[in-house]
Protein backbone atom coordinates (compact mmCIF):
# COMPACT_ATOMS: atom_id res chain seq x y z
CA UNK A 1 0.00 0.00 0.00
CA UNK A 2 1.19 3.26 -0.84
CA UNK A 3 1.47 5.61 2.29
CA UNK A 4 3.23 8.79 2.64
CA UNK A 5 3.18 10.43 6.10
CA UNK A 6 2.07 14.17 6.18
CA UNK A 7 2.15 16.82 8.22
CA UNK A 8 0.05 19.84 8.68
CA UNK A 9 1.35 22.60 10.08
CA UNK A 10 -1.77 24.64 11.60
CA UNK A 11 0.21 27.88 12.53
CA UNK A 12 -1.08 31.11 13.71
CA UNK A 13 1.18 33.29 11.49
CA UNK A 14 0.48 37.28 11.37
CA UNK A 15 0.34 39.65 8.91
CA UNK A 16 3.13 41.51 8.24
CA UNK A 17 5.35 39.44 11.07
CA UNK A 18 7.87 37.61 8.54
CA UNK A 19 10.52 36.95 11.32
CA UNK A 20 7.86 35.62 13.87
CA UNK A 21 6.35 33.41 10.56
CA UNK A 22 9.43 32.13 8.85
CA UNK A 23 10.50 31.14 13.13
CA UNK A 24 7.17 29.29 13.04
CA UNK A 25 7.45 27.72 10.06
CA UNK A 26 11.02 26.48 11.02
CA UNK A 27 9.90 24.86 14.59
CA UNK A 28 7.11 23.02 12.50
CA UNK A 29 9.52 21.92 9.77
CA UNK A 30 12.16 20.43 12.61
CA UNK A 31 8.89 18.58 14.88
CA UNK A 32 7.49 17.24 11.49
CA UNK A 33 10.89 15.94 10.50
CA UNK A 34 11.52 13.95 13.60
CA UNK A 35 7.83 12.85 13.21
CA UNK A 36 9.22 11.36 9.67
CA UNK A 37 6.55 13.43 7.77
CA UNK A 38 7.40 13.60 3.90
CA UNK A 39 5.14 16.28 3.32
CA UNK A 40 4.74 19.14 5.32
CA UNK A 41 2.62 21.64 4.35
CA UNK A 42 1.58 25.39 5.95
CA UNK A 43 -1.24 27.68 6.00
CA UNK A 44 -2.06 30.32 2.76
CA UNK A 45 0.93 33.01 2.63
CA UNK A 46 2.68 31.81 5.49
CA UNK A 47 5.09 33.46 5.02
CA UNK A 48 3.70 37.22 5.22
CA UNK A 49 0.42 36.32 7.05
CA UNK A 50 -3.17 36.75 5.81
CA UNK A 51 -5.16 39.63 6.72
CA UNK A 52 -6.02 42.30 5.13
CA UNK A 53 -3.99 45.34 4.94
CA UNK A 54 -1.39 47.40 2.73
CA UNK A 55 1.27 46.17 4.48
CA UNK A 56 1.58 43.22 2.16
CA UNK A 57 2.57 45.80 -0.47
CA UNK A 58 5.57 46.81 2.14
CA UNK A 59 6.60 43.15 3.21
CA UNK A 60 6.88 41.45 -0.30
CA UNK A 61 10.31 41.72 -0.59
CA UNK A 62 10.68 40.42 3.11
CA UNK A 63 8.75 37.61 2.11
CA UNK A 64 10.82 36.53 -0.53
CA UNK A 65 13.42 36.20 1.02
CA UNK A 66 12.17 34.49 3.40
CA UNK A 67 10.87 31.82 0.96
CA UNK A 68 14.75 31.76 -0.20
CA UNK A 69 15.79 31.10 3.33
CA UNK A 70 13.65 28.28 3.73
CA UNK A 71 13.77 26.63 0.45
CA UNK A 72 17.73 25.84 1.36
CA UNK A 73 16.27 24.14 4.45
CA UNK A 74 13.94 21.12 2.36
CA UNK A 75 16.05 18.38 1.90
CA UNK A 76 14.62 15.05 1.23
CA UNK A 77 10.88 16.04 1.98
CA UNK A 78 8.72 18.11 0.05
CA UNK A 79 7.31 21.50 1.46
CA UNK A 80 4.12 23.08 0.49
CA UNK A 81 4.56 26.82 1.38
CA UNK A 82 1.76 29.27 0.91
CA UNK A 83 3.78 32.95 0.05
CA UNK A 84 3.33 36.52 -1.93
CA UNK A 85 4.44 35.87 -5.30
CA UNK A 86 5.47 38.89 -7.51
CA UNK A 87 5.93 38.17 -11.59
CA UNK A 88 8.22 39.80 -13.81
CA UNK A 89 5.68 42.92 -14.39
CA UNK A 90 5.47 43.73 -10.41
CA UNK A 91 1.53 41.98 -10.08
CA UNK A 92 1.15 39.79 -6.90
CA UNK A 93 -0.15 35.80 -6.36
CA UNK A 94 -1.51 34.77 -3.31
CA UNK A 95 0.59 31.59 -4.13
CA UNK A 96 1.48 28.09 -3.54
CA UNK A 97 5.08 26.80 -3.50
CA UNK A 98 6.10 23.18 -3.85
CA UNK A 99 9.32 22.89 -2.49
CA UNK A 100 11.83 19.69 -2.54
CA UNK A 101 15.54 19.40 -2.21
CA UNK A 102 16.00 23.42 -1.87
CA UNK A 103 14.07 23.86 -5.48
CA UNK A 104 10.80 24.75 -6.38
CA UNK A 105 9.70 22.23 -8.08
CA UNK A 106 6.02 23.42 -8.80
CA UNK A 107 4.26 26.82 -8.19
CA UNK A 108 0.47 27.46 -8.07
CA UNK A 109 -1.31 31.02 -7.99
CA UNK A 110 -4.30 31.17 -6.39
CA UNK A 111 -7.31 31.13 -8.93
CA UNK A 112 -10.71 32.22 -7.11
CA UNK A 113 -9.39 35.39 -4.74
CA UNK A 114 -12.00 36.55 -2.29
CA UNK A 115 -13.23 39.95 -2.19
CA UNK A 116 -16.78 40.10 0.14
CA UNK A 117 -17.64 40.37 3.45
CA UNK A 118 -14.27 40.94 5.12
CA UNK A 119 -12.25 40.03 2.63
CA UNK A 120 -10.17 42.21 -0.01
CA UNK A 121 -7.75 39.96 -2.00
CA UNK A 122 -8.30 41.43 -5.17
CA UNK A 123 -6.83 44.93 -3.73
CA UNK A 124 -3.36 43.08 -3.62
CA UNK A 125 -3.44 40.06 -5.89
CA UNK A 126 -3.85 39.05 -9.55
CA UNK A 127 -5.43 35.50 -10.00
CA UNK A 128 -3.97 32.61 -11.56
CA UNK A 129 -5.67 30.96 -14.42
CA UNK A 130 -3.44 27.43 -14.14
CA UNK A 131 -4.58 24.45 -12.43
CA UNK A 132 -1.33 22.09 -12.89
CA UNK A 133 -0.66 18.34 -10.56
CA UNK A 134 2.47 18.31 -10.11
CA UNK A 135 4.74 14.97 -9.73
CA UNK A 136 6.39 13.91 -6.93
CA UNK A 137 8.20 10.73 -5.85
CA UNK A 138 5.25 9.65 -4.31
CA UNK A 139 2.59 10.54 -6.69
CA UNK A 140 1.25 13.26 -8.27
CA UNK A 141 -0.59 16.02 -6.27
CA UNK A 142 -2.65 18.94 -7.01
CA UNK A 143 -2.68 22.37 -4.75
CA UNK A 144 -5.10 24.79 -3.94
CA UNK A 145 -5.55 27.42 -1.99
CA UNK A 146 -8.83 28.14 0.21
CA UNK A 147 -11.75 29.60 -1.77
CA UNK A 148 -10.88 27.17 -4.56
CA UNK A 149 -11.67 24.18 -2.72
CA UNK A 150 -15.60 26.19 -2.68
CA UNK A 151 -15.75 26.15 -6.57
CA UNK A 152 -15.79 22.40 -8.14
CA UNK A 153 -13.66 23.34 -11.18
CA UNK A 154 -10.19 23.87 -9.64
CA UNK A 155 -10.55 20.33 -7.82
CA UNK A 156 -12.14 18.85 -11.00
CA UNK A 157 -9.27 19.74 -13.09
CA UNK A 158 -6.60 18.78 -11.19
CA UNK A 159 -8.51 15.30 -10.92
CA UNK A 160 -8.31 14.99 -14.74
CA UNK A 161 -4.96 15.96 -14.81
CA UNK A 162 -4.15 12.99 -12.64
CA UNK A 163 -3.91 14.16 -9.61
CA UNK A 164 -3.94 11.64 -6.39
CA UNK A 165 -4.81 14.11 -3.29
CA UNK A 166 -5.40 17.54 -3.30
CA UNK A 167 -3.64 19.82 -1.03
CA UNK A 168 -5.93 22.83 0.01
CA UNK A 169 -3.98 25.71 2.17
CA UNK A 170 -6.23 28.05 3.90
CA UNK A 171 -6.77 31.39 5.85
CA UNK A 172 -10.60 30.77 6.87
CA UNK A 173 -11.84 33.05 9.92
CA UNK A 174 -14.06 31.12 11.95
CA UNK A 175 -17.80 32.04 12.40
CA UNK A 176 -20.39 30.55 13.64
CA UNK A 177 -21.39 26.67 11.69
CA UNK A 178 -18.31 27.90 9.72
CA UNK A 179 -16.81 24.40 10.61
CA UNK A 180 -19.30 22.37 9.16
CA UNK A 181 -19.42 24.50 5.96
CA UNK A 182 -15.92 23.72 5.38
CA UNK A 183 -16.75 19.92 5.80
CA UNK A 184 -19.51 19.99 3.38
CA UNK A 185 -17.32 21.80 0.63
CA UNK A 186 -14.28 19.36 1.30
CA UNK A 187 -16.56 15.79 1.66
CA UNK A 188 -18.56 17.19 -1.84
CA UNK A 189 -14.74 17.81 -3.24
CA UNK A 190 -13.75 14.29 -2.03
CA UNK A 191 -17.19 12.79 -3.73
CA UNK A 192 -16.94 14.93 -6.91
CA UNK A 193 -13.24 13.45 -7.49
CA UNK A 194 -12.71 10.78 -5.47
CA UNK A 195 -9.80 11.65 -4.16
CA UNK A 196 -8.09 12.28 -0.82
CA UNK A 197 -7.69 15.60 0.87
CA UNK A 198 -5.68 17.66 3.40
CA UNK A 199 -6.60 21.11 4.40
CA UNK A 200 -4.25 22.90 6.49
CA UNK A 201 -5.54 26.06 7.86
CA UNK A 202 -4.59 29.09 9.86
CA UNK A 203 -5.47 29.55 13.54
CA UNK A 204 -4.79 32.13 16.40
CA UNK A 205 -5.76 35.81 16.79
CA UNK A 206 -5.78 39.17 14.72
CA UNK A 207 -7.23 42.20 14.64
CA UNK A 208 -10.83 40.65 16.07
CA UNK A 209 -10.45 37.48 13.64
CA UNK A 210 -9.74 34.21 14.94
CA UNK A 211 -8.67 31.96 12.53
CA UNK A 212 -10.41 28.76 12.74
CA UNK A 213 -7.57 26.05 12.50
CA UNK A 214 -9.82 22.85 12.21
CA UNK A 215 -7.25 21.60 9.55
CA UNK A 216 -8.41 17.82 8.56
CA UNK A 217 -7.33 14.65 6.38
CA UNK A 218 -10.39 13.20 4.63
CA UNK A 219 -9.99 9.91 3.20
CA UNK A 220 -10.78 9.09 -0.75
CA UNK A 221 -14.10 8.04 0.99
CA UNK A 222 -15.28 11.13 2.29
CA UNK A 223 -14.19 10.29 5.79
CA UNK A 224 -12.46 12.52 8.44
CA UNK A 225 -9.64 10.63 9.34
CA UNK A 226 -8.03 13.03 12.04
CA UNK A 227 -8.52 16.93 12.46
CA UNK A 228 -6.90 19.53 14.21
CA UNK A 229 -8.33 21.68 16.84
CA UNK A 230 -10.37 24.59 16.48
CA UNK A 231 -9.07 28.13 16.65
CA UNK A 232 -5.59 27.17 18.48
CA UNK A 233 -2.39 26.06 16.66
CA UNK A 234 -1.63 22.55 15.95
CA UNK A 235 0.38 20.33 13.90
CA UNK A 236 -1.57 17.10 12.47
CA UNK A 237 0.01 14.11 11.44
CA UNK A 238 -0.90 11.09 9.96
CA UNK A 239 -0.02 8.55 6.86
CA UNK A 240 -1.56 9.08 4.01
CA UNK A 241 -3.26 6.18 2.01
CA UNK A 242 -2.41 6.94 -1.81
CA UNK A 243 -3.92 3.42 -3.40
CA UNK A 244 -7.75 3.82 -1.91
CA UNK A 245 -8.97 6.17 -4.62
CA UNK A 246 -7.80 3.74 -7.41
CA UNK A 247 -9.88 0.81 -5.31
CA UNK A 248 -12.77 2.90 -4.87
CA UNK A 249 -12.78 4.16 -8.65
CA UNK A 250 -13.14 0.89 -10.04
CA UNK A 251 -16.60 1.07 -9.18
CA UNK A 252 -17.41 4.75 -8.71
CA UNK A 253 -16.68 5.69 -12.39
CA UNK A 254 -17.83 9.43 -12.28
CA UNK A 255 -14.75 11.02 -13.07
CA UNK A 256 -14.28 8.53 -15.68
CA UNK A 257 -17.72 9.38 -17.37
CA UNK A 258 -16.90 13.37 -17.08
CA UNK A 259 -18.13 14.43 -20.63
CA UNK A 260 -16.04 16.88 -22.59
CA UNK A 261 -19.79 18.03 -24.34
CA UNK A 262 -21.07 19.01 -20.82
CA UNK A 263 -17.69 20.85 -20.27
CA UNK A 264 -18.21 22.37 -24.14
CA UNK A 265 -21.54 23.54 -22.99
CA UNK A 266 -20.53 24.50 -19.83
CA UNK A 267 -18.03 27.03 -21.27
CA UNK A 268 -21.09 28.60 -23.41
CA UNK A 269 -23.63 28.86 -20.41
CA UNK A 270 -20.24 30.62 -18.97
CA UNK A 271 -19.76 33.13 -21.89
CA UNK A 272 -23.83 32.99 -22.06
CA UNK A 273 -23.71 34.80 -18.47
CA UNK A 274 -20.65 37.20 -18.89
CA UNK A 275 -22.63 38.59 -22.41
CA UNK A 276 -25.72 38.90 -20.79
CA UNK A 277 -26.89 42.41 -20.85
CA UNK A 278 -24.18 43.85 -23.47
CA UNK B 1 -35.87 32.77 15.10
CA UNK B 2 -34.15 29.86 16.34
CA UNK B 3 -31.10 30.50 14.92
CA UNK B 4 -29.99 33.53 16.80
CA UNK B 5 -29.51 31.13 19.81
CA UNK B 6 -26.10 29.02 20.74
CA UNK B 7 -26.22 25.88 20.32
CA UNK B 8 -25.27 24.26 23.06
CA UNK B 9 -21.85 23.04 21.79
CA UNK B 10 -20.86 26.29 20.53
CA UNK B 11 -20.69 27.49 23.62
CA UNK B 12 -17.26 26.48 24.32
CA UNK B 13 -15.68 27.85 21.11
CA UNK B 14 -17.38 31.21 21.51
CA UNK B 15 -16.09 31.48 24.88
CA UNK B 16 -12.62 30.42 23.12
CA UNK B 17 -12.28 32.71 20.65
CA UNK B 18 -13.52 35.75 22.54
CA UNK B 19 -10.82 35.15 25.05
CA UNK B 20 -8.37 34.41 22.71
CA UNK B 21 -9.15 37.58 20.92
CA UNK B 22 -8.57 39.24 24.22
CA UNK B 23 -5.43 37.44 25.11
CA UNK B 24 -4.00 38.23 21.60
CA UNK B 25 -4.91 42.12 21.53
CA UNK B 26 -3.61 42.77 24.74
CA UNK B 27 -0.17 41.19 23.97
CA UNK B 28 -0.19 42.79 20.50
CA UNK B 29 -0.23 46.17 22.04
CA UNK B 30 2.01 45.45 24.16
CA UNK B 31 -0.38 46.12 27.12
CA UNK B 32 0.24 44.76 30.42
CA UNK B 33 -3.70 44.07 30.83
CA UNK B 34 -7.19 45.30 30.79
CA UNK B 35 -9.75 47.53 32.19
CA UNK B 36 -12.96 46.85 32.80
CA UNK B 37 -16.01 49.32 34.05
CA UNK B 38 -18.07 47.28 35.83
CA UNK B 39 -21.73 48.22 36.95
CA UNK B 40 -23.25 44.79 37.87
CA UNK B 41 -25.21 44.50 35.03
CA UNK B 42 -24.78 41.37 32.50
CA UNK B 43 -22.94 42.93 29.68
CA UNK B 44 -20.20 44.21 31.81
CA UNK B 45 -19.90 41.10 34.37
CA UNK B 46 -19.65 38.86 31.19
CA UNK B 47 -16.71 40.98 29.54
CA UNK B 48 -15.09 40.82 33.26
CA UNK B 49 -14.82 36.70 33.19
CA UNK B 50 -14.16 36.31 30.09
CA UNK B 51 -11.48 38.91 30.65
CA UNK B 52 -10.19 36.96 32.96
CA UNK B 53 -9.90 34.12 31.16
CA UNK B 54 -7.73 35.59 29.12
CA UNK B 55 -5.60 38.06 31.36
CA UNK B 56 -5.37 36.35 34.82
CA UNK B 57 -4.00 38.77 37.37
CA UNK B 58 -3.85 41.80 34.79
CA UNK B 59 -7.31 42.79 34.62
CA UNK B 60 -8.81 45.80 36.76
CA UNK B 61 -12.35 46.54 37.63
CA UNK B 62 -13.54 49.71 38.20
CA UNK B 63 -17.04 49.84 39.73
CA UNK B 64 -18.21 53.43 39.41
CA UNK B 65 -21.54 54.08 40.80
CA UNK B 66 -23.43 57.63 41.12
CA UNK B 67 -24.96 58.28 44.00
CA UNK B 68 -28.81 58.15 44.38
CA UNK B 69 -28.82 56.65 40.91
CA UNK B 70 -27.10 53.73 41.15
CA UNK B 71 -29.26 50.85 42.60
CA UNK B 72 -26.74 49.87 45.51
CA UNK B 73 -27.71 46.09 44.70
CA UNK B 74 -25.93 46.82 41.47
CA UNK B 75 -22.44 47.71 43.61
CA UNK B 76 -23.20 44.79 45.81
CA UNK B 77 -23.29 42.31 43.14
CA UNK B 78 -20.56 44.06 41.24
CA UNK B 79 -18.29 43.52 44.47
CA UNK B 80 -19.37 40.06 44.52
CA UNK B 81 -18.47 39.34 41.03
CA UNK B 82 -14.80 40.66 41.58
CA UNK B 83 -14.41 38.50 44.77
CA UNK B 84 -16.06 35.16 43.80
CA UNK B 85 -13.33 35.30 40.42
CA UNK B 86 -10.38 37.21 42.13
CA UNK B 87 -10.26 40.52 40.35
CA UNK B 88 -8.75 43.64 41.74
CA UNK B 89 -10.91 46.44 42.07
CA UNK B 90 -11.93 50.20 42.54
CA UNK B 91 -15.36 51.21 43.66
CA UNK B 92 -14.85 55.48 42.52
CA UNK B 93 -18.08 57.32 42.79
CA UNK B 94 -18.98 59.94 40.36
CA UNK B 95 -21.14 62.69 41.86
CA UNK B 96 -19.25 64.59 42.68
CA UNK B 97 -17.69 65.41 38.93
CA UNK B 98 -21.18 65.04 37.39
CA UNK B 99 -22.11 68.13 39.43
CA UNK B 100 -19.25 70.27 38.57
CA UNK B 101 -19.17 69.36 34.84
CA UNK B 102 -23.10 70.21 35.36
CA UNK B 103 -22.51 73.86 36.31
CA UNK B 104 -20.05 74.59 33.40
CA UNK B 105 -23.15 74.12 31.17
CA UNK B 106 -25.17 77.35 30.74
CA UNK B 107 -27.07 77.08 27.04
CA UNK B 108 -30.42 74.93 26.76
CA UNK B 109 -33.51 74.30 27.53
CA UNK B 110 -33.87 72.54 31.03
CA UNK B 111 -34.92 69.27 29.19
CA UNK B 112 -32.13 69.42 26.72
CA UNK B 113 -29.65 69.92 29.17
CA UNK B 114 -30.78 67.22 31.36
CA UNK B 115 -30.09 64.84 28.44
CA UNK B 116 -26.38 66.02 28.00
CA UNK B 117 -26.24 64.94 31.81
CA UNK B 118 -27.38 62.17 31.00
CA UNK B 119 -24.80 61.47 27.84
CA UNK B 120 -22.24 63.06 30.67
CA UNK B 121 -22.24 59.97 33.57
CA UNK B 122 -20.62 57.78 30.93
CA UNK B 123 -18.09 60.68 29.63
CA UNK B 124 -17.11 60.72 33.10
CA UNK B 125 -16.73 56.51 33.38
CA UNK B 126 -14.77 56.99 30.75
CA UNK B 127 -12.08 59.19 31.50
CA UNK B 128 -11.74 57.34 34.65
CA UNK B 129 -10.96 53.96 32.18
CA UNK B 130 -8.43 56.00 30.61
CA UNK B 131 -6.89 57.33 33.37
CA UNK B 132 -6.36 54.15 35.12
CA UNK B 133 -5.13 52.47 31.79
CA UNK B 134 -2.99 54.97 30.53
CA UNK B 135 -1.22 54.53 34.29
CA UNK B 136 -1.08 50.85 33.98
CA UNK B 137 -0.52 50.06 30.56
CA UNK B 138 -3.70 48.90 30.01
CA UNK B 139 -6.12 48.71 27.35
CA UNK B 140 -9.88 49.45 27.79
CA UNK B 141 -12.01 46.63 27.27
CA UNK B 142 -15.31 47.67 26.03
CA UNK B 143 -18.92 46.33 27.25
CA UNK B 144 -20.86 47.22 24.26
CA UNK B 145 -22.74 44.51 22.50
CA UNK B 146 -24.52 44.14 18.70
CA UNK B 147 -28.05 45.19 20.00
CA UNK B 148 -26.54 48.67 21.58
CA UNK B 149 -24.37 48.90 18.73
CA UNK B 150 -26.59 48.22 16.11
CA UNK B 151 -28.96 50.60 17.63
CA UNK B 152 -27.02 53.19 18.69
CA UNK B 153 -27.78 52.71 22.47
CA UNK B 154 -24.42 54.31 24.16
CA UNK B 155 -22.63 57.23 24.38
CA UNK B 156 -20.38 58.28 21.49
CA UNK B 157 -16.74 58.41 24.12
CA UNK B 158 -18.49 57.62 26.78
CA UNK B 159 -19.27 53.83 27.43
CA UNK B 160 -18.85 53.17 23.32
CA UNK B 161 -14.88 54.33 23.68
CA UNK B 162 -13.02 51.57 24.22
CA UNK B 163 -9.56 49.42 23.04
CA UNK B 164 -11.64 46.48 21.75
CA UNK B 165 -15.40 45.15 21.98
CA UNK B 166 -14.81 41.43 23.10
CA UNK B 167 -18.99 41.28 23.19
CA UNK B 168 -19.76 42.93 20.42
CA UNK B 169 -20.46 40.53 18.12
CA UNK B 170 -23.53 39.29 20.37
CA UNK B 171 -26.66 40.44 20.86
CA UNK B 172 -28.21 40.50 24.20
CA UNK B 173 -30.27 37.19 23.55
CA UNK B 174 -26.74 35.89 22.96
CA UNK B 175 -25.23 37.56 26.05
CA UNK B 176 -27.54 35.87 28.20
CA UNK B 177 -26.50 32.81 26.75
CA UNK B 178 -23.13 32.76 27.52
CA UNK B 179 -23.41 34.29 30.43
CA UNK B 180 -25.01 31.69 32.36
CA UNK B 181 -22.45 29.51 30.29
CA UNK B 182 -19.55 31.26 31.81
CA UNK B 183 -21.39 30.81 35.37
CA UNK B 184 -22.30 34.52 36.39
CA UNK B 185 -24.95 34.38 38.98
CA UNK B 186 -28.79 34.37 37.69
CA UNK B 187 -29.21 37.77 40.01
CA UNK B 188 -26.85 39.29 37.16
CA UNK B 189 -27.80 37.48 34.47
CA UNK B 190 -31.91 37.91 34.99
CA UNK B 191 -31.47 41.39 35.73
CA UNK B 192 -33.71 43.58 34.00
CA UNK B 193 -31.14 46.03 31.73
CA UNK B 194 -30.82 49.41 32.30
CA UNK B 195 -27.61 52.20 31.38
CA UNK B 196 -28.39 53.26 34.85
CA UNK B 197 -28.79 56.86 33.60
CA UNK B 198 -31.44 57.91 36.07
CA UNK B 199 -33.04 56.17 38.92
CA UNK B 200 -35.63 53.42 38.00
CA UNK B 201 -34.37 53.41 33.92
CA UNK B 202 -34.53 50.17 32.02
CA UNK B 203 -33.29 49.72 28.75
CA UNK B 204 -36.87 48.37 27.36
CA UNK B 205 -38.70 51.25 28.63
CA UNK B 206 -36.23 53.33 27.16
CA UNK B 207 -36.37 52.20 23.65
CA UNK B 208 -39.71 50.86 23.63
CA UNK B 209 -39.49 47.20 22.85
CA UNK B 210 -38.42 44.21 24.47
CA UNK B 211 -34.64 42.86 23.98
CA UNK B 212 -36.38 39.80 22.46
CA UNK B 213 -38.25 42.16 20.06
CA UNK B 214 -35.34 44.08 19.19
CA UNK B 215 -33.01 41.02 18.91
CA UNK B 216 -35.53 39.37 16.40
CA UNK B 217 -35.96 42.17 14.45
CA UNK B 218 -32.30 43.12 14.49
CA UNK B 219 -31.16 39.70 13.74
CA UNK B 220 -33.88 39.41 10.72
CA UNK B 221 -32.68 42.55 9.21
CA UNK B 222 -29.02 42.59 9.81
CA UNK B 223 -28.13 38.87 9.90
CA UNK B 224 -30.70 37.48 7.73
CA UNK B 225 -30.74 40.70 5.50
CA UNK B 226 -34.62 40.81 4.98
CA UNK B 227 -36.31 44.05 4.21
CA UNK B 228 -39.03 45.69 6.81
CA UNK B 229 -41.81 44.12 5.28
CA UNK B 230 -40.46 40.49 5.20
CA UNK B 231 -39.25 40.82 8.87
CA UNK B 232 -42.79 42.57 9.97
CA UNK B 233 -44.44 39.41 8.17
CA UNK B 234 -41.95 36.93 9.45
CA UNK B 235 -42.52 37.77 13.13
CA UNK B 236 -45.72 39.33 13.51
CA UNK B 237 -44.61 42.56 14.72
CA UNK B 238 -46.12 45.70 12.98
CA UNK B 239 -44.65 47.32 9.90
CA UNK B 240 -43.53 50.27 11.65
CA UNK B 241 -42.36 49.11 14.69
CA UNK B 242 -39.77 47.19 12.43
CA UNK B 243 -39.09 50.60 10.55
CA UNK B 244 -38.66 52.22 13.24
CA UNK B 245 -35.56 50.02 14.71
CA UNK B 246 -34.26 50.01 11.53
CA UNK B 247 -34.31 53.72 10.90
CA UNK B 248 -32.46 53.53 14.40
CA UNK B 249 -30.01 51.61 13.18
CA UNK B 250 -29.31 53.51 10.19
CA UNK B 251 -29.18 56.96 11.93
CA UNK B 252 -26.09 55.57 13.95
CA UNK B 253 -23.59 54.74 11.74
CA UNK B 254 -21.74 57.42 12.87
CA UNK B 255 -21.45 55.65 16.26
CA UNK B 256 -19.94 52.82 14.87
CA UNK B 257 -17.36 54.55 12.95
CA UNK B 258 -14.31 56.81 13.62
CA UNK B 259 -14.62 60.72 12.42
CA UNK B 260 -15.08 61.05 8.60
CA UNK B 261 -11.95 62.62 7.42
CA UNK B 262 -12.06 65.42 3.98
CA UNK B 263 -10.37 63.59 1.38
CA UNK B 264 -7.32 66.09 -0.08
CA UNK B 265 -4.29 63.51 -1.07
CA UNK B 266 -3.74 60.26 -2.73
CA UNK B 267 -3.63 58.63 0.63
CA UNK B 268 -6.74 59.83 2.98
CA UNK B 269 -5.84 57.32 6.23
CA UNK B 270 -9.84 56.35 6.40
CA UNK B 271 -9.84 55.76 2.91
CA UNK B 272 -7.64 54.77 0.73
CA UNK B 273 -4.71 53.61 3.87
CA UNK B 274 -5.32 50.32 4.68
CA UNK B 275 -3.14 49.07 7.61
CA UNK B 276 -3.95 46.30 10.31
CA UNK B 277 -4.39 47.35 14.44
CA UNK B 278 -2.11 45.03 15.43
CA UNK B 279 1.24 46.14 13.25
CA UNK B 280 4.31 45.67 15.11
Amino acid sequence: MRKVRVSLLQLSTKLGKIEENYEKILNGIEYSLKEKAEIIVTPELATIGYGSGDIYLDKVRENLEVLEKIKKKVKDFYLILGYMEEDSKGFFYNSAALIYNGEIIGNYRKVQLVNYRLFDEKRYFKAGNRMPVFKTKFGKIGILICEDVWFPEPPRAMALRGAEVLFVIGASPFERKKDEIWINYLKQRVYDNILPVCFCNQAGSQEGIVYMGFSMYLNARGEIVCKGKLIEEDIVIFDLDLDEYKRIRRRDIRLREVRKEVIEDLLRACEEMENEGN
Amino acid sequence: MKEIKFDEKELPVIEKVIVESIKTRVLKANAKGGIVALSGGVDSSLVLVLSKKALGKNLLALIMPEKDITPEKDVEDAVKLVKKIDVDYEIIEISEFVEKFSRVLKRGEREEREYSIYNLKPRIRMIINYLYANTLNYLVIGTSNKTELLLGYGTKYGDLAADIYPIGDLYKTQVWQLAEYVGIDAEIVKKVPSAGLWKGQTDEEEIGYTYSQIDSVLYSLVDLELSVKETSLILGIPEEAVYDLYIRVVKNEHKRRPPTITKISKMCLDKDWKYPVERE
